[in-house]
């Protein structure tokens, strides 16, 4: 075999000459990228389960959060640093990997990792623990009594999806909570979770067996995912919800699984955010939004509903959405579509295309541009997916009120609301979206870039992964008895 | 939109019929009558003008065939694509329905001259080759059965043209006549003359499947042909069609290279043909008045030599409907023709976000 352009994996312990590698070539025939996925016997696997039990017990548990943190801070600097190595090697391979423009992974890196820097990292800890030491040690009750956060010794990830870095979130976390990790990396972006594990060793060298980056083919009945859900605490897993019910099947019962399903977002706009001077520059945000990873985010917006009666139209918002969108692909460009992915999004505007025959409240813009469409519908329409890659809808409504009836179908897949409203509205319409099951409202140009420590799908980043231990005050109490003085 | 002046229509038919007859024709006479097919349709059929202004694209910078724009096929569903009126045309052919519930769309034909004439000058050529008669087998209803079916049509029309009186279709309101047909090509068989079997393809397998389980085979005469049509898109199995031919030739005898696969459309007024299935990807070409492109779905534009594409046809015989068509089947080109791969399946979101294919799939019943 020709020797690849990248190993995936991080297999502390085990010499690459005794793992299988699968060959995937990614990239495109211009830019090819061969990378080799290591694949590893079930006893290799529950030999790096054991070590890594051992050395997230002598190495992680035994570390206060705050120097983990400190470890994870070093990390941060060196991949937002031009001339580190990994940073290099990232910039290079990960839009050769995705398909991605350079310049939007680039970009987009920078505003990501900026969330994992030691003051934002203690904020995310400090949200789910107002009191961070009780990660550390048992700390007091108000009540009365004693308690305790531990990680899980081996929490298990198994990521999905080419949104470089994803990865990084649910690894991240893992460290918060002093938990030994084994993450398996999807095959459309087996990079990352890779180099950021040689990073941290390459900083926290007794971190060394304290995680590994593994790979085994997904679907079927894959013995190795079974094999592997067995020996964990934890599992958290990314997926459409087809993928993660077939995973589910073989976690055992008494394992925690946490799963993370795709997800549908869409923007609302105030006709009081509509003036002529804010419209522009609202359309040019929510441009970025669609834009950024090409709308293939869990928080990238599919729909948009923009309020009638501000001094910009809705319809006057969707022609600067449009011409937003052809502007922002000089600097980031739309991804090669397959033919499959092209003929996805062919058929959406087509339908769209045909119905504005008929139908004068429909309006195509952008047309079959690679940039972009928009579709802009004059009566309202209830929320559904689009075809991805910069196609958006945007619907015209009397009211923000009736937002949240058009998109509480979609309660399962809800996920971020950008909004742009007047502090009178913005409660009113979050608590209505709330309601209707979204768990994110931010600003029109935030929606790809969660802050830190946000609740990502409305759950708990850190204290989902953790088991608390309470020492009640009875014990306490009862242990009075047992003093060698006299009290 | 402009009254149809009928003198010009019937001489616009007229110039159709004599271009079909021709035994072979120039780039520039091809070019030159769709341009006129083309601003035929632009002035009479208001939807599709509709459709071309919104793509930039009128008889007026239109100069080439190519840049005629391509209906999505999906559009004669959510369209009337008719440059006369619908309740005037003599035959109106509707879709299965198979990709979209049950939306048909409807194809108008004023009159069956032209589809007739292409038709039967294309069958002539590519599946009779010199026979002037003979005895066939019909595997799908009779027009009077599904009025609106384009294929039952198609196969009243070969019957009623070039085949013998002892002819038969082999599929009733009662289903499949199988004892009959055993009894035919029985006969065939000892008679030592030649059988044409023809049909959809899926039904060719419930006639396997019948034959299979009575421990049938036969051994059709020299010149006898099998043709299947409409392969097994939202059939109730999928069959691979290497397997499908090896067992076809098996079961009547029948070399491969003599089991045809005609390649049509409800939306389509001419077939496309390939020599035989000895090997797999068989090569489909049409006749000198239809062409074919492979086009990127999204931009519309042609796609580099070699590689995968989605098929747009122009046929001159939709003189009234439209005369380029956007399929959603996926060909790459070869010497002479096409070699289909399939339909354009969606593909799984790569990121986080739902998409539409995996939406209509979780929601499907």
């Amino acid at each position: 075999m020709t020797a690849s352009d990248f190993k995936a994996g991080y297999l502390p312990g085990i010499a690459d000459a005794d793992v299988t590698w699968h060959r995937v070539n990614m990239g495109s025939p211009d830019a090819p990228l061969r990378v080799d996925m290591p694949l590893i016997s079930a006893g290799q696997m529950a030999a790096l389960a054991g070590r890594i039990r051992c050395a997230s017990q002598a190495h992680l548990k035994t570390m206060q959060v705050s120097e983990i943190v400190r470890v994870l801070d070093v990390a941060t600097a060196r991949l937002l640093d031009q001339g580190d190595v990994y940073r290099q090697a990232l910039e290079r391979l990960l839009p050769l990997a995705t398909g991605f423009a350079s310049e939007m992974v680039r970009l987009n890196l920078n505003a990501y990792l900026h969330t994992f820097r030691a003051l934002q990292l203690q904020r995310f800890v400090v949200e789910d623990f107002p009191n961070p030491k009780l990660l550390d040690e048992f700390q007091p009750r108000v009540k009365g009594g004693w308690s305790k956060a531990y990680g899980p010794d081996l929490l298990l990830h198994v990521w999905a999806g080419n949104v470089p870095a994803l990865s990084l979130w649910s690894f991240v976390s893992g460290l918060l909570v002093k938990a030994g990790s084994i993450g398996k990396v999807s095959s459309a972006e087996p990079l990352f979770a890779s180099l950021y594990a040689r990073l941290l060793v390459d900083i926290e060298p007794r971190w060394s067996d304290c995680f590994a980056v593994v790979w085994w083919p997904s679907g079927g009945a894959s013995h190795a995912e079974q094999h592997a859900f067995g020996l964990a605490d934890v599992v958290t897993a990314y997926g459409g919800n087809a993928a993660l019910q077939a995973m589910q099947a073989n976690v055992p019962v008494t394992t925690r699984f946490l799963a993370h399903g795709h997800k549908l977002s869409f923007g609302v706009v105030s006709a009081s955010a509509l003036c002529a001077g804010t419209g522009p520059q609202l359309a040019h945000q929510l441009a970025l939004d669609v834009a950024r990873y090409d709308q293939q985010g869990c928080y990238s917006p599919h729909m948009v509903y923009v309020q009638r009666g501000g001094m910009v139209s809705p319809l006057e918002f969707a022609q600067y959405l449009t011409s937003s969108l052809a502007a922002v692909s000089h600097k980031l460009p739309q991804r090669g579509l397959s033919l499959e992915e092209a003929g996805q999004v062919s058929a959406w505007c087509n339908a769209y295309e045909l119905e504005a025959v008929t139908n004068a409240h429909v309006t195509v813009m952008g047309g079959h541009a690679v940039w972009g469409t928009v579709v802009f519908s004059e009566r309202s329409l209830p929320l559904c997916p689009g075809p991805l890659n910069r196609r958006v809808l945007v619907v015209a409504v009397d009211s923000l009120d009736d937002v949240a009836a058009l998109v509480e179908q979609q309660r399962d897949f809800l996920q971020t609301a950008g909004v742009a409203a007047s502090p009178e509205e913005l409660l009113v319409l979050s608590d209505g979206l709330g309601r209707a099951g979204v768990t994110r409202v931010c600003a029109l140009g935030a929606m790809t870039q969660p802050a830190a420590g946000w609740h990502h799908d409305g759950r708990f980043s850190l204290l989902d992964l953790v088991r608390m231990v309470d020492v009640e005050d009875s014990a306490e109490r009862s242990g009075e008895q047992f003093t060698r003085y006299e009290i | 939109m402009l009254a149809i002046d009928q003198t010009a229509c019937d001489l616009l038919v007229a110039d159709v019929l004599g271009f079909m007859a021709k035994p072979q024709v120039s780039d520039e006479a091809f070019n030159a009558l769709a341009l006129r097919l083309f601003a035929h349709q632009f002035a009479h059929n208001m939807p599709f003008q509709r459709f071309c202004h919104s793509r930039g694209k009128t008889p007026r910078v239109v100069k080439d065939w190519r840049d005629i724009p391509a209906v999505p096929i999906n559009a004669f569903k959510d369209l009337t694509l008719s440059c006369v009126a619908p309740q005037t045309c003599d035959r109106v052919f509707m879709t299965s329905g198979t990709t979209r519930g049950d939306v048909k769309g409807s194809h108008y034909h004023p009159s069956m001259a032209v589809y007739d004439a292409s038709m039967l000058r294309n069958f002539d050529q590519h599946v009779m080759r010199g026979l002037k008669r003979v005895r066939m087998g019909i595997l799908f209803p009779d027009e009077h059965l599904l009025p609106n079916s384009s294929l039952a049509h198609y196969l009243g029309l070969a019957l009623a043209s070039f085949a013998t009186p002892d002819s038969a279709h082999y599929l009733n309101e009662e289903g499949l006549q199988i004892d009959l047909l055993c009894d035919a090509l029985l006969d065939a068989q000892c008679a030592g003359e030649p059988f044409f079997l023809l049909g959809a393809s899926f039904s060719f397998v419930h006639v396997m499947d019948e034959l299979k389980a009575r421990g049938l085979t036969f051994k059709l005469p020299t010149d006898s042909l099998l043709l299947d049509t409409g392969g097994f898109k939202g059939q109730s199995r999928d069959v691979p069609v290497e397997a499908f031919y090896q067992q076809l030739s098996a079961t009547f005898g029948v070399s491969a290279e003599r089991c045809l696969n005609m390649y049509g459309m409800t939306e389509l007024s001419s077939q496309f043909y390939d020599a035989g299935n000895h090997t797999t990807a068989s090569v489909k070409s049409g006749p000198h008045w239809i062409r074919s492109r492979l086009v990127e779905p999204l931009t519309g534009q042609a796609v580099a030599p070699g590689e995968r594409g989605v098929l747009a046809h122009t046929d001159l015989a939709n003189y009234n409907s439209v005369v380029t068509i956007l399929t959603e089947d996926v060909g790459v080109m070869q010497d002479h023709g096409f070699v289909l791969l399939g339909r354009a399946q969606g593909t799984q979101a790569k990121g986080c976000s739902l998409a539409v294919d995996a939406f209509l799939k979780a929601s499907a019943p």
